[in-house]
Parts: structure tokens; sequence; C-alpha cells
């Protein structure tokens, strides 16, 4: 085994205020916490609530994530997607990673002109279905499955380059049909990636603001999930809203551990 | 990226940066730093502009939800005066030190008014308990929200917006049917109408004012006296009914 180059002490230097500028924050929430009164606080009805609309929420949106993603993803990084000269390819994928830069308030905003009930969209919905979106659970989802699903297709259609396609060439020569090598060959080797990115995806989801309280608004029980919660308790009780961080906190931790292989390598 | 792109972005963003530095400084004098309730805002532009006319000193206002504000405050932010929906506030920050209480007095009166868009169908008070009216409403923490339940109990509200511009903001979307608001809101959007005929009522909110540094008490003194007021009524608030300053 090789020695590692000697690193430059100026490097180092920056790299450790790069490190505390990181940590100091959740210092700062871990000392103002208040621990005696944890249980009491996390144990109210608001915060049950929240909870409740959080779970709901951001697993509906995973499901919704993984249903619509994984075909997205396969479609960027295996089909034949060009139509002439047009770049269809790099129009859909500069599509898909658009919500991930975009401020979620923008796109809860651009949702409620094209989903709202005077939107687009929003407006067909109402005259043909009786469906309206904003103010309910669903238009919770659809705002959170708008800012979630580019974080699950660009970790599985860079798996999908990342394992290439010989084996499903192979597959494809020994007779198997388009549908059988998807399911057969592609699907099981993707399977740990997916899982990787449906928990950033749902991670995402669950720590959605933004585009939830403009595009769904902030009702307990309904809409007003965990983030809205602590938003809303910052304003009348500092003490909950310190509370409710902790545990976003340790959610987002949970997080970590099933997708530690893809990001924390151990060396 | 190419190393060459990166230098141009950085550029052009200085230079944006260089640019609107250069148009929002007016002229060289400090501003005076006047934390607004929201619902106050449109009234206290037009007072800041009078009182840079009067003094020749400009005026930055900072709007927020007034618990927002305060708890700014509470924090050391460098505000010079502080104009709240929620005169409990002001006694609190009072009664901690962080402002010049012989400065705190009643600024203005607002009332509550349930108001619909003005292209939207017309409504009746039972409309109010419909579960089927797309209701929106101030999020009980806001002073326009605690009012909301202090005067009208339970309501079937369908989202608690953190500020009264957030509820107004619902329904020139039309995004929803009816919206408890200011009687001052319906004043400034020719878009929003009343539901329906309603006399002007109580629990309402009472605007207070204090200054929190010595060049806020000339503000404050200017935004109490007559011609203020004379703003403040074009704007839909109330001043010096009978009974005292608030409504």
């Amino acid at each position: 085994m090789s020695r590692p180059p000697r690193a430059p002490r100026s490097v180092m230097a920056v790299a450790s205020v790069a490190v505390a500028f990181l940590a100091l924050p959740l210092v700062g929430l871990l000392q103002r916490a208040p621990w005696t009164g944890l249980g009491r606080l996390l144990g109210e009805r608001d915060v049950l609530d929240a909870l409740r609309v959080s779970l709901t929420v951001s697993v509906v949106a995973a499901v919704v994530v993984l249903l619509l993603g994984t075909p997205l993803a396969w479609a960027l990084a295996r089909a034949d997607l060009n139509l002439g000269r047009l770049p269809v390819r790099r129009l859909v994928r500069t599509l898909v990673l658009l919500p991930m830069v975009l401020p979620p308030v923008v796109g809860g905003t651009a949702l409620l002109f094209a989903l709202g009930r005077r939107g687009l969209v929003g407006l067909w919905l109402e005259r043909w279905f009786n469906l309206t979106l904003p103010f309910t659970t669903t238009g919770a989802v659809v705002a959170a499955s708008f800012v979630a699903l580019p974080f699950y297709v660009v970790t599985v259609e860079g798996a999908l380059h990342t394992m290439g396609d010989d084996h499903e060439q192979m597959a494809a020569t020994l007779g198997a049909g388009p549908v059988a090598v998807l399911r057969r060959v592609t699907l099981p080797r993707l399977l740990p990636a997916m899982g990787a990115g449906l928990a950033l995806a749902w991670a995402r989801a669950l720590g959605e603001f933004g585009a939830t309280i403009t595009f769904a608004g902030n009702l307990p029980g309904r809409t007003r999930t965990l983030p809205l919660a602590t938003f809303q308790a910052l304003e009348s009780d500092p003490q909950a809203a310190l509370a409710l961080s902790l545990l976003l906190l340790a959610v987002s931790l949970a997080v970590l551990v099933p997708t530690r292989d893809r990001w924390l390598p151990t060396r | 990226m190419r190393p060459g792109l990166v230098l141009i972005l950085a550029a052009a963003t200085t230079g944006m940066v260089v640019w609107l530095t250069a148009i929002s400084a007016e002229d060289g004098r400090t501003p005076l730093r006047v934390f607004t309730a929201s619902s106050l805002v449109d009234a206290v532009g037009d007072l800041a502009g009078r009182w840079t006319i009067e003094t020749g000193i400009p005026v930055e206002v900072v709007p927020g939800g007034s618990n927002h504000l305060a708890a700014q405050v509470r924090d050391g932010a460098p505000a010079d005066a502080f104009l709240s929906a929620d005169a409990g506030l002001l006694e609190d920050l009072d009664d901690l030190g962080h402002l010049d209480g012989a400065t705190r007095r009643d600024l203005a009166g607002n009332y509550l008014v349930v108001a619909r868009h003005a292209d939207g169908p017309a409504r009746q008070p039972s409309d109010l308990h419909d579960l089927s009216v797309v209701l929106v409403a101030c999020a009980p923490e806001v002073p326009c929200g605690a009012t909301t339940v202090d005067r009208f109990g339970d309501l079937p509200i369908d989202s608690l917006e953190p500020s009264a511009r957030a509820t107004v903001a619902r329904l020139l979307l039309d995004e929803a049917d009816l919206g408890v608001v200011y009687a001052t809101d319906v004043v400034a959007h020719p878009d929003l109408v009343p539901a329906w005929s309603q006399e002007p009522a109580c629990p309402c909110v009472t605007y207070a004012a204090a200054a929190l540094s010595p060049e806020g008490r000339a503000f404050v003194d200017f935004a109490t006296a007559d011609d203020a007021r004379a703003i403040l009524v074009a704007h839909g608030f109330t001043v010096g009914e009978p009974g005292g300053n608030t409504p």
C-alpha cells in the first residue's frame, strides 16, 4: 500500500474551516435543544399531525417518483431519443435537472399556474373531474414529487451508464425480448441504484418547503408537513421549532444509512 | 465547465452587483431602517416618501410578520423604528429593554373583512361555514390570524397563510373563494370586494409604533402626527376614533 501524499498545511487549514462551517449550525442546534422537554414537545398533537402528513406525502411522492422516474431514467440512458437534428435527450435532461436548481418557491408558483384552479391544466381538472389540487394532501404530493423526481432520475440514469449495456446486448443475442431484458437483466442489476436514488428523493420530498407552502398551502392535518410546522412554530414557540428541527435532523441522518455504501465509502 | 466561462460568469455577476448597488444608493446618507408589519407596508411607503421629502433622510422599509420582526429585534437586528400589528409585542420588547419606551404609542387600527375576488360569484354569510367553499385566513401565530380566531372562532379554513399579504394573494389568484383579510387590503386591491356587506366590528387590530434608536424617535413622532394620519386614513386605516386612538 502506498503512503498518501503529504498534504500542504494551507490546504488542510482551509479544509478545517470548511468542516467547521458545516458542523457549526448542527452544534448550534444541538446546544439549544430542549432535551428534557423533547418527549413532551414531540408528543404534541400538532407535531404528530405534521409527522403523519409528512410521512404520507413523502412516501406517496417516493412511489410516484419510482413509477415515473424509472422509465424516464431508462429512456434517457438507453432509448434512441433524437428526432433528426433535434437534441431531444439534452432537452429532456435539462428539464429533469431544472427542478433541482430552481428555487422551490418558483416551482410552487409554476405549479399553481399549471395545476391551480385557474391554471393551464387545473382549470380543466376542475371542470371535468371536479378535482382541485391546491390546499389538498394530493397537492402536497404533487409539489414534493416535482422537486424530488430529478434526484432519482439522475441517480438511476448515472447507474445505467456506469453498468453499460453488455449484459443486455448478450441477453438479446440469446433471444430475450426487450421486455424480458428489462425485467430479467436490467432491473435486477439496477436495484441498488434505485434504492439509493429513492432514499435521496424521499429525503428531498420530506424536507420540501417552498413549493409545498406556495402550491398546497398550510393546514394542520392536511398539508402542514414537518418543515411547514417548523416554520410556523418559529413564530410562536421556538422550543417546538427546535424539537421539530431535531426530528428532521434525525430522519435525514437515517437516510444516509441505507445509502452509505454509495456516498460514504469506508476509505 | 471551462475556466474561461467561469471567469466570464464571475465577472458578469460582479458587474451586476456593482450596478445594483449603484442604483440602490440614493445618496450618501444612512437610511433610517423601519421594521413594518406587512399589512402596513403600502401606507408606510407613502409615509416614508413624505418623510424623505421633508427631512432628506432616506428610509428603508423592512416588511414582515410582526412576530418575525419582533424576534429579529430581540436578536439584535439594527432597526430604528418598529411599527407592529400587535401592540403586545412592543410591550414585551419594552420590558426586555429593546426599545425607547417613551416613544411607544398606538398608530392606527384595522378591521377584518371577509373578501372575495371581484369576478367571483356572490356570497352570503353562511358560506363562511360551508365546507365546499375554499376559505383562507392568516395562521393564528400572526396578528391577523389571532384576530381572526378572536372574531370568528372556529372556521373551516383550507389554508393558514403566513401573512395577510399571502392570504390576499390566494384571493387575487382566485385559488380561494373567501378570505379573511384586512379592510385596508380591500381598499388597496380593486380586484377584491367584501364578500357581503359588513359593518366594521371588533375584535380588530391595533398597530403600535416605537423607536429603537434616537434617529427613530423623530420618525415615530412624524408617523403619529396629523399629516401622517391623513395618509393612513387614505389607505383605509382608522385613527383617532372616539374612545381613543383605536377602532
